[in-house]
């Protein structure tokens, strides 16, 4: 399902229902590290986007010399990836959530290739590039980012006369409108299983898990920005005006298709697949910009990907520059947004006719542009940094807590900054309170 | 001389010439039981005395440290590890007796002549053990979800709102799954003893007046304590290494935590908090505590075995 992510990707999420399966059921697949015929290069490359196949077949007919092999990721491929690197094996290229990177660079999983990619900075949105930068090296090329809209069922709002909220105490008050008209509809579910929902309104909130001081992490998983955002779900929880099912089980779906829930609040990934497993509500949704809060036109973003060289492999120079070729070349870009979902993190991507494609299923808006004007909107105050996986895990126990009325939504963030600042500790890092 | 072709045979079917001959026949054993077994377990070990260390910012690279137990201590001193234990307590206290009482009574059931159609309802019983098990924590996560499950909305309809994944209800529903799935192998293997036990003691009880009844618990029972002790041990050792189950029904209900039960907390803290250092040593207490029930059980398991086939 696991994972939960494009903090985790949805095709690699640990919780996805049937993925569950998966999980338990793919064997490790191979993790040999690169080798192969002489004068031919062989790369080994994993990653989960749809569509990466047909673009590794074009880059092999161009480049015999050197040869891509490519691995479709699924369930817990992003652990095996891990294991095999620190045993000596591995692939050479992983798509990796950019929330990871620093874990990956910490434990040295990661080769720094700035000086083979250096000149493609000017192609990327500078938040995305910042994202795969520490320490002035470059570890990867980005691949996407999530830049939050709020998906709305547009039937439903007009039926009881009730207008799209723009801010966050508009969405509270037509919550309760909506839940009083109809004691069946709630303005949204609250999935405490779905990290990517919250790390985007928190960082809307310009809240930020990570910072640095001098030479030492401070973490703020409870700062001010968070505490906004979990007062306004504590609000909404409280008054019984969201639902609390866990983010793509079939009883999640199954509430989104009978009109249970008006809106959904996600990346630009999510459109998609909404479509996917909502069709029979096909025409009836419609994407508007996040609400804002009070004062504030930003808008926020649930983490991107990234392709990254990992430390086994041979020929990091050839890696490098096929990453580059996918992220960032022409010819890609059209794939990478129509086949595979994509938001694109270069500036030819965002260029694209690709991205102003209308969609059908939301009654033919173009909703990418919501998107782009988010993308824009997003603040660049969201730090990356060690241990993503340990923080996302404590928040998320905490919040089942929440929702089951056992605690509130702050009680939960001040257990997961003592976690986080406790798993920082007891691994020699310096964090300051 | 013919001597040389005796003592030839002789030593072939004695060894007594190759005193290495049984250490080749045991090989292959002994190497697989020391490079999946003991390794394994060694590995886990001096791990959970070494930690991980960065400094700073932590971009300067890790340096592997001896900690001595401090990873002991950390995993003894977090709460929520050791509320898994508890949580596997009392689910195997609850679920591993209504299992093996379940078991023992389709066995005893299925060893009387009043069954028809035994080989159909024997295999009916022991098909879910065929299911692996994360296939069926699957299926029970359909049945366990209000808008796709057939048997809840059944259910509403007669007016029962039933939360099979509330905080208080989803252990037993994780428990449902296991009985579901291993209950068949335990009767399988309970009814087996039951067809080596010779039948004359049963005609000599039926003469002596005995009922049914009083047979199947006054010497079918006792005759496989043995095989009824096998069977708990193995029940309980499933239990505190409950894994799969909850963890697949994790992906449909929040209240399954990522450390709900030892294992589940191992598994989060080596792949989730990218501690192995962390979970080896978590991983050697479970091991500990397995081993000490285990003891436990097989103590109590030979006392109350004698004590049984004595009486008899």
């Amino acid at each position: 399902m696991e994972a939960t992510k494009l903090t985790r990707p949805r095709w690699m999420r640990p919780a996805s229902f049937a993925m569950a399966g998966a999980l338990a059921l793919v064997g490790l697949a191979g993790c040999s590290a690169s080798g192969g015929d002489e004068g031919v290069t062989e790369i080994e490359f994993w990653g989960w986007v749809p569509g990466l196949e047909d673009l590794v077949d074009t880059w092999n007919e161009e480049n015999p010399d050197v040869q891509v092999s490519f691995h479709r990721m699924t369930g817990d491929d992003g652990q095996k990836v891990e294991v095999a690197v620190d045993g000596g094996a591995g692939p050479d290229l992983v798509q990796l959530s950019t929330h990871n990177l620093p874990d990956y660079v910490i434990q040295e999983r990661v080769v720094e290739i700035t000086e083979w990619v250096a000149d493609e900075e000017e192609n990327y949105t500078p938040a995305s590039w910042a994202s795969v930068s520490f320490d002035g090296g470059v570890y990867g090329i980005p691949q996407g980012i999530g830049p939050a809209g709020m998906m709305y069922r547009a039937d439903i709002l007009e039926q009881h006369g009730l207008e799209i909220p723009t801010t966050w105490d508009e969405y509270l008050e037509t919550a309760r409108a909506l839940h009083a008209a109809n004691p069946d509809v709630y303005i949204a579910n609250m999935s405490p299983s779905e990290i990517g929902q919250w790390v985007q309104e928190i960082q809307q909130a310009e809240s930020s898990w990570y910072s640095i001081e001098g030479d030492a992490w401070k973490l703020g998983v409870n700062d001010e920005g968070s505490k906004l955002v979990a007062e306004r779900w504590q609000t909404l929880l409280d008054e019984g005006l969201v639902t609390t099912e866990q983010m793509w089980t079939p009883e999640y779906w199954a509430l989104v298709n009978n009109g249970t829930i008006a809106t959904v609040s996600y990346a630009a990934w999510f459109p998609t697949i909404l479509a996917e497993n909502a069709a029979e509500t096909s025409g009836l949704w419609k994407v508007a910009p996040l609400p804002v809060n009070e004062g504030s036109t930003n808008s926020g973003d649930s983490g991107g990907a990234a392709v990254i060289v990992l430390k086994n492999s041979e020929h990091p120079a050839e890696a490098a520059e096929f990453a580059a070729w996918l992220n960032g070349s022409d010819e890609t870009q059209d794939t990478l947004i129509t086949v595979g979902g994509l938001f694109p993190s270069t500036q030819n991507g965002l260029a694209s006719e690709a991205l102003l494609s209308e969609s059908e299923f939301y009654g033919g808006q173009v909703v990418n542009e919501v998107f782009i004007e988010s993308a824009e909107n997003t603040p660049a105050t969201w730090v990356e940094g060690p241990n993503f996986g340990t923080i996302q895990t404590a928040i998320l126990d905490e919040f089942a807590k929440v929702v089951t009325g056992e605690q509130t939504f702050l009680e939960a963030l001040d257990r997961a900054q003592a976690a986080g600042v406790a798993d920082l500790e007891s691994r020699g890092l310096s964090v300051v309170d | 001389m013919s001597v040389a072709l005796p003592r030839a045979s002789r030593r072939r079917f004695s060894g007594a010439g190759r005193p290495w001959v049984p250490y080749v026949f045991i090989a292959p054993f002994v190497a697989l039981f020391l490079v999946f077994l003991v390794a394994p377990i060694l590995v886990a070990v001096v791990n959970s005395l070494y930690s991980r260390q960065s400094s700073g910012l932590g971009f300067g690279g890790t340096e592997v440290e001896f900690i001595g137990l401090d990873n002991f201590a950390r995993a003894i001193g977090d709460a929520d590890f050791l509320a898994g234990f508890g949580r596997v307590a009392l689910y195997g206290i609850v679920q591993v007796p209504v299992m093996m009482a379940l078991a023992a009574a389709l066995a005893l059931l299925f060893d009387t002549a009043l069954v028809r159609g035994r080989k159909f309802f024997q295999f009916a019983v022991f098909l879910p053990y065929a299911v692996p098990g994360v296939i069926a924590a699957l299926l029970w996560g359909f049945l366990y979800q209000p808008s796709v499950s057939p048997l809840l909305q059944a259910l509403r309809g007669i007016g029962i709102h039933a939360d099979l994944l509330a905080p208080g209800t989803v252990l037993w529903s994780v428990a449902n799954v296991s009985l579901w799935s291993y209950t068949g192998i335990n009767m399988i293997i309970l009814f087996a003893a039951l067809q080596t036990v010779p039948r004359e003691i049963y005609e000599a009880a039926k003469l002596d007046g005995a009922s049914e009844f009083r047979i199947a618990v006054g010497v079918k029972l006792p005759m496989i304590a043995p095989a009824i002790l096998l069977t708990t041990l193995s029940s309980i050792i499933g239990t505190l290494q409950l894994f799969n189950e909850p963890q697949v029904l994790q992906t449909v209900t929040a209240n399954i935590a990522s450390d709900w039960t030892p294992n589940m907390a191992i598994y989060a803290a080596s792949t989730l908090g990218k501690n192995p250092n962390l979970a080896s040593a978590m991983a050697v207490l479970l091991g500990l505590a397995t081993l000490i029930v285990s003891v436990l059980v097989l103590r109590l398991s030979n006392r109350t075995t004698k004590r049984a086939t004595d009486g008899l």
